[in-house]
C-alpha cells in the first residue's frame, strides 16, 4: 500500500503530537505567572492625595513574589551638607546619582536577602545593596564619592515616601481561578506624573523562575492639568494672572473690614 | 481636606495652609512686615520645595500687603512720598543683590552667605528694637508716675544738623512729619533692598527698623508705608519668578492668601489696641525667635545630609 506524502505528514504530526502530550501530563505543572493593575490611569485632580493601587494575578503557589514598581532610571542632582569651619552645617557641594529611579517601591513575600541570591538582586536590581553597586555617584567634580551618599540618598527619598521596600504585604489564595495573589499598594502622592513600570517576579530556590510586567500612568487631569501647561506655554500670561486675583482678593477683603477704621 | 498643586507636584491639608496664612497675615497686619522670613520656612516644612515655596510666598505677600496697605490707607498711614523714594531704592538694590548672588552662587559662597546675613542682620535688629523698646517703656512709666503739668503736644521736629541736613534735595514728609533728603531714604531703600535680595525675603523686618530708627518716621505710619512698599515689590518678585523659573504655585498662593488677608485685617485692628512700643518688643522677639532658629539649624548636624539642588 503506497501512502501520499500529504498523509504521511499528517500521521507523523498525529504521533508527535500525542508523545507530547504525554510528556506534557508527566511534567511539572508550567508556570504561568500574570500580573494586572488597578486601575491603568491615576488622574491627578485637585483633591488628589495619593492612590490605592491593586495589583492581581496567577502564580505558582510554591513561589515567592517579589513587586517592583519604578519609573524609569534618570540622573538626580543633589547638594550635600558638610561642616565648615568645625561649626556650622552649610551645603558645601553637588553629588548626581547617575541611573537612579525617581520612585522605587518594592514589595516581597519573604525578606528579600533570604529567597534571592545576591547575583539575582544585582540582575534585577532589588534591594539597595543592589542598587548601590550599579549607581555611579560623582562629585562637583566628576570624582566618584563614597558609598555614604547612596545610604543618605535612600534615607532621604525613604523620607519622601518614594521609596521603600517592604515584605508580607500579598494577599494568596486558591480558588476558582487558580493560585491568585493580590497586593494593595498605596500610592504616594508625592510621587510625580509619569509612566511607571510594575515588575512582578516569581523566585524559588534563590532564582527568578517567571516574571510578568506592566504599567500605568499617573497623569494631569482638569484644572491642575491646564494650570500646569498655562504656567509653562504661558508664564508671563500665569504671572500676571497670579497678582492680579491676589491683588483682588486683598482689596476686596480690605473693602469687606471697611468698618474697622480708626488709628493706633 | 487636601488639594493637589500643580507646580509644588504635592498634595496639602487646606486648613492646615490656610491657617499659616491666617497666622502670617496677623503679623502682617499688626507689625507691617510681609511675613516672608517665617512663611517660607514654615511651608517648607509641609514639603513644598524651597523654590516654590519663596515664589508663592512673594504672591501671597502681593494679596496680604494689598489687604493691609487698603486698610492702613484708610487710616491715613501710609506715607506714599516716602514710600516711593524707598521703593525706587529697594528695586536699585534687589537688582544689586540679585547680581551679587548670581556672582557668589558661582563661586560657591552664596549658602553661606545667605545664612551669616540673616543671622547678622536679624540678629542686630532684634536686639536693638527689644533694647531699645524695653528703655522706652520705662522712660514712659517714669513720665506717668511725675505730675503732669502741660497739655500734651505733639513734639515739633528736631532741627537736624551735620551731614544729613548738609546733603542737598531736602524734602518734608508731610504725613511722617520728618525732612530728609531724597538720598536718604533712596540710599535706605537700596541697602535693604541689596540684603533683601541676598536674603530671599521682602525686606519688611528690615525696612520697619530703618524707618523708625534712621528716618525717625512715627511707628503707626511705618506700619502702612511699609506694607506700601512689599506691596509693590511682591508684585514685581511674582512676576518675575513666574515668568522666568516657574515657580509660583496658583493653588497654594489663593489657600494662603485666603488666609492672610483675614489675618492681615485682624493684625490691623489688634494693632490699634497695641502702643508703638509694645509692638516693637513684640516684633524684636518674633525677629530674635527666627535668629535663634536660624542659628540652631547651622549649628546642629541637619536630620538629612541631602537636598534636592536649587533653591536656598
Amino acid at each position: 500500500m503506497k501512502l501520499s506524502f500529504l498523509t504521511v505528514i499528517t500521521r507523523w504530526t498525529a504521533v508527535t503530537a500525542a508523545f507530547c502530550g504525554l510528556f506534557a501530563l508527566s511534567a511539572p505543572a508550567a508556570r504561568a505567572i500574570t500580573c494586572e493593575v488597578t486601575p491603568r490611569e491615576i488622574p491627578i485632580s485637585i483633591s488628589y492625595h495619593g492612590a490605592k493601587l491593586t495589583i492581581t494575578g496567577q502564580t505558582d503557589p510554591k513561589d515567592d513574589l517579589i513587586l517592583k514598581v519604578s519609573s524609569e532610571p534618570h540622573d538626580t542632582a543633589m547638594k550635600h551638607y558638610g561642616k565648615v569651619g568645625g561649626l556650622v552645617w552649610m551645603k558645601t557641594g553637588g553629588l548626581e546619582f547617575k541611573g537612579v529611579p525617581g520612585v522605587y517601591l518594592v514589595n516581597t513575600t519573604k525578606d528579600l536577602n533570604l529567597i534571592l541570591s545576591e547575583t539575582e538582586r544585582g540582575q534585577y536590581q532589588l534591594g539597595y545593596d543592589a542598587m548601590a553597586k550599579a549607581t555611579k555617584i560623582e562629585d562637583d567634580k566628576g570624582q566618584p564619592a563614597e558609598r555614604k551618599w547612596f545610604d543618605e540618598f535612600t534615607r532621604f527619598k525613604e523620607k519622601e515616601m518614594i521609596y521603600k521596600i517592604q515584605q508580607g504585604t500579598f494577599t494568596r489564595q486558591h480558588g476558582e481561578k487558580g493560585d491568585t495573589f493580590e497586593i494593595v499598594v498605596n500610592w504616594p502622592y508625592q510621587a510625580p506624573p509619569g509612566i511607571y513600570n510594575v515588575d512582578l517576579l516569581a523566585v524559588n530556590n534563590g532564582k527568578v523562575v517567571d516574571k510578568a510586567a506592566t504599567t500605568f500612568e499617573v497623569k494631569r487631569v482638569g484644572i491642575i492639568a491646564a494650570l500646569s501647561k498655562m504656567a509653562v506655554d504661558q508664564a508671563a500670561l500665569y504671572g500676571i494672572m497670579s497678582v492680579l486675583i491676589a491683588l483682588a482678593a486683598g482689596s476686596a477683603v480690605g473693602a469687606i473690614f471697611k468698618k474697622g477704621g480708626g488709628s493706633h | 481636606m487636601y488639594m493637589y498643586l500643580p507646580i509644588a507636584l504635592t498634595s496639602v491639608n487646606y486648613f492646615l495652609v490656610i491657617g499659616l496664612g491666617l497666622a502670617v497675615g496677623l503679623l502682617s497686619g499688626l507689625f507691617g512686615v510681609g511675613g516672608g522670613f517665617l512663611m517660607t520656612p514654615l511651608l517648607m516644612m509641609v514639603g513644598i520645595p524651597p523654590t516654590i515655596a519663596a515664589a508663592t510666598d512673594a504672591n501671597q505677600i502681593v494679596a496680604a500687603s494689598a489687604s493691609g496697605t487698603f486698610a492702613h490707607w484708610r487710616l491715613g498711614n501710609v506715607d506714599v512720598k516716602m514710600g516711593v523714594y524707598l521703593l525706587i531704592g529697594g528695586f536699585l538694590g534687589g537688582a544689586v543683590g540679585v547680581q551679587v548672588i548670581k556672582l557668589l552662587r558661582a563661586t560657591g559662597g552664596a549658602d553661606f552667605l545667605i545664612k551669616m546675613t540673616y543671622v547678622v542682620m536679624l540678629g542686630l535688629v532684634g536686639s536693638f528694637m527689644f533694647v531699645e523698646s524695653i528703655h522706652a517703656m520705662r522712660k514712659k512709666k517714669v513720665a506717668s508716675a511725675a505730675p503732669v503739668t502741660q497739655a500734651k503736644v505733639a513734639a515739633p521736629e528736631k532741627k537736624k544738623t551735620g551731614f544729613f541736613a548738609s546733603l542737598p534735595l531736602q524734602i518734608y514728609f508731610e504725613k511722617s512729619g520728618v525732612t530728609h533728603s531724597a538720598l536718604v531714604p533712596l540710599f535706605l531703600g537700596t541697602f535693604v533692598g541689596v540684603l533683601a535680595a541676598i536674603m530671599g525675603v521682602g525686606g519688611g523686618f528690615l525696612m520697619v527698623p530703618v524707618m523708625v530708627y534712621m528716618l525717625r518716621m512715627p511707628m503707626h505710619v511705618v506700619v502702612g508705608t511699609s506694607l506700601f512698599q512689599i506691596l509693590f515689590t511682591c508684585v514685581e518678585v511674582t512676576f518675575l519668578q513666574a515668568y522666568s523659573n516657574r515657580t509660583v504655585d496658583f493653588f497654594l498662593a489663593l489657600l494662603l492668601l485666603f488666609g492672610s488677608v483675614f489675618g492681615a485685617q485682624i493684625g490691623t485692628v489688634l494693632g490699634k489696641k497695641l502702643h508703638g512700643d509694645q509692638l516693637k518688643i513684640l516684633l524684636a522677639i518674633l525677629v530674635l525667635a527666627v535668629t535663634v532658629k536660624i542659628v540652631l539649624e547651622l549649628v546642629l548636624q541637619p536630620s538629612l545630609l541631602l537636598a534636592y539642588a536649587g533653591g536656598h
